[in-house]
């Protein structure tokens, strides 16, 4: 292999590079806290929905989590115009990622509202709780806990993979940007190896802070490695 | 709106669902290609890793490293890494090879994790049994560990194996002629991007869903009594 490699034309744009971390950080908490919200509603109407509305998100979440996100952005991207919707290119990717986040927040939520037990509810009643005390003092507390480490994991998840999709419908996100720069100079094998390890630290630094805030706030043990 | 409902007898012809069909039998060949290649790689990953022994720490580093590193990376970062690192290497290989080499790749990364998780799920006194039966590491994991892990290691594995029948939708990038690159060609043809790309969904929903199912079905019939446990809903009135 005679290919040399010269790092210096990636650190030259490295500023660009940093503009695609922060943008890719910034869609992956907003993908993030809005998959939380529709996962939160999602998951109480499947627990405790009536019928027909179960049925609708069932079929939301089998949907979404059955069929590539690309596809999904590439849907929003490419068929919404036709009706007449048009969105920019940061939008179709977030709101993609949202309505895919959400789908997949359903399901680990639920699983946590499901390891609520009813005895736990019966002892808070036994101590005179109110409803709103048992949400507060009991309800929330232990699915916070149970749910914390699938949610931390599902944020870097959410950040890495979901964000780079982004990048094929032309937002300039980390991947996005270095594909943009790399097909200027061809250096594409730098600017890659680089990206690669932004996203490794970035991913990193997001884990080990999630980790942190588990410990302190929740009292759980997140794995980091 | 018009547009679309004009284009239907357009599309819906045997030439395009030939074509379709063809690109989805490529995606499964990939997916299962490099799965399982994939899955055997990781397998032998896993038992490096377990080497005991101080010399055997450089390679348990890598080891993780590798891990680590490859599950914190975007699939589309790899197989871009991956196709210029091949094509400056060996300049002709083919595009298939490369999807596939990326696939194998990433699921070695992926996979690693469950076959361990799977792994250290066994009773260590069976290990200790073993040991004192002078088997050697090998063969206490193809007759002892392995056999035992199965149930544990399968559903997690299909779910994996699931997932990229989607993740392949990225490959369409480097110009594989799978689904997701078959559903762009279309659209610059001039079809509607609504009848398209949903078309494309429910191609990969029907590759995706019964094997999700088979997953759900296997991880209910093998897990272990402490998972099967049933969970009642809170606030019944």
């Amino acid at each position: 292999m005679n290919y040399i490699f010269q790092y210096g034309v990636v650190w030259d744009n490295f500023g660009a590079l940093m503009e695609g971390a922060w943008l890719t950080f910034q869609l992956g908490v907003f993908a993030f806290g809005g998959g939380i919200l529709i996962g939160l509603v999602c998951a109480s109407i499947k627990t405790y929905g009536p019928f027909p509305l179960r049925l609708l998100v069932d079929g939301y979440v089998v949907f979404i989590t059955n069929t590539p996100a690309l596809i999904q952005i590439y849907f929003l991207y490419f068929g919404l115009p036709e009706l007449g919707v048009r969105w920019s290119n940061e939008a179709c990717v977030l709101i993609g990622l949202v309505l895919n986040a959400g789908a997949y927040l359903t399901m680990i939520l639920r699983a946590g509202f499901l390891s609520v037990r009813q005895n736990e509810i019966e002892a808070g009643l036994t101590l005179g709780f109110s409803i709103v005390q048992q949400i507060r003092y009991i309800i929330v507390p232990h699915i916070a806990k149970a749910v914390y480490p699938a949610l931390a994991n599902f944020f870097v998840v959410v950040m890495v993979m979901g964000t780079s999709v982004g990048a094929l419908i032309g937002v300039d996100e980390l991947t996005g940007q270095a594909i943009n720069l790399s097909s200027i100079n061809y250096r594409w094998l730098e600017y890659f190896s680089v990206v690669a390890a932004i996203y490794v630290v970035l991913t990193f630094v997001a884990s080990i802070g999630l980790a942190l805030i588990g410990r302190w706030v929740f009292r759980v043990q997140v794995k980091i490695f | 709106m018009e547009r679309i409902i004009e284009q239907i007898p357009r599309f819906f012809t045997a030439d395009n669902m030939a074509l379709l069909l063809q690109s989805a039998g490529l995606t499964l060949a990939m997916t299962l290609a490099g799965c399982l290649i994939g899955f055997c790689l990781a397998l032998v990953l896993v038992y490096l890793r377990q080497t005991p022994g101080k010399w055997a720490t450089p390679l348990r580093i890598i080891c993780i490293t590798y891990v680590e590193i490859f599950r914190r990376i975007p699939f589309l970062v790899v197989i871009y890494l991956v196709l210029f690192f091949i094509q400056t290497v060996a300049s002709n290989a083919s595009l298939f090879s490369i999807a596939v080499i990326s696939i194998c790749i990433y699921a070695i990364a992926y996979t690693a994790e469950i076959i361990r998780g799977g792994l250290e799920s066994v009773p260590a006194t069976q290990m200790d049994a073993a040991k004192a039966m002078n088997f050697s590491r090998l063969r206490t994991l193809l007759t002892i560990t392995l056999p035992q892990a199965w149930p544990i290691i399968i559903p997690p594995a299909i779910a994996f194996a699931v997932s990229f029948i989607k993740d392949t939708a990225l490959v369409s990038q480097i110009g594989v002629f799978e689904l997701t690159f078959r559903g762009k060609e279309l659209n610059n043809q001039g079809y509607s991007g609504i009848l398209v790309f949903g078309t494309i969904a429910m191609c990969y929903f029907l590759m995706s869903f019964p094997l999700s199912m088979l997953g759900q079905y296997l991880e209910k019939r093998l897990a272990t009594p402490r998972s099967q446990r049933t969970s009642r809903k809170i606030w019944r009135t």
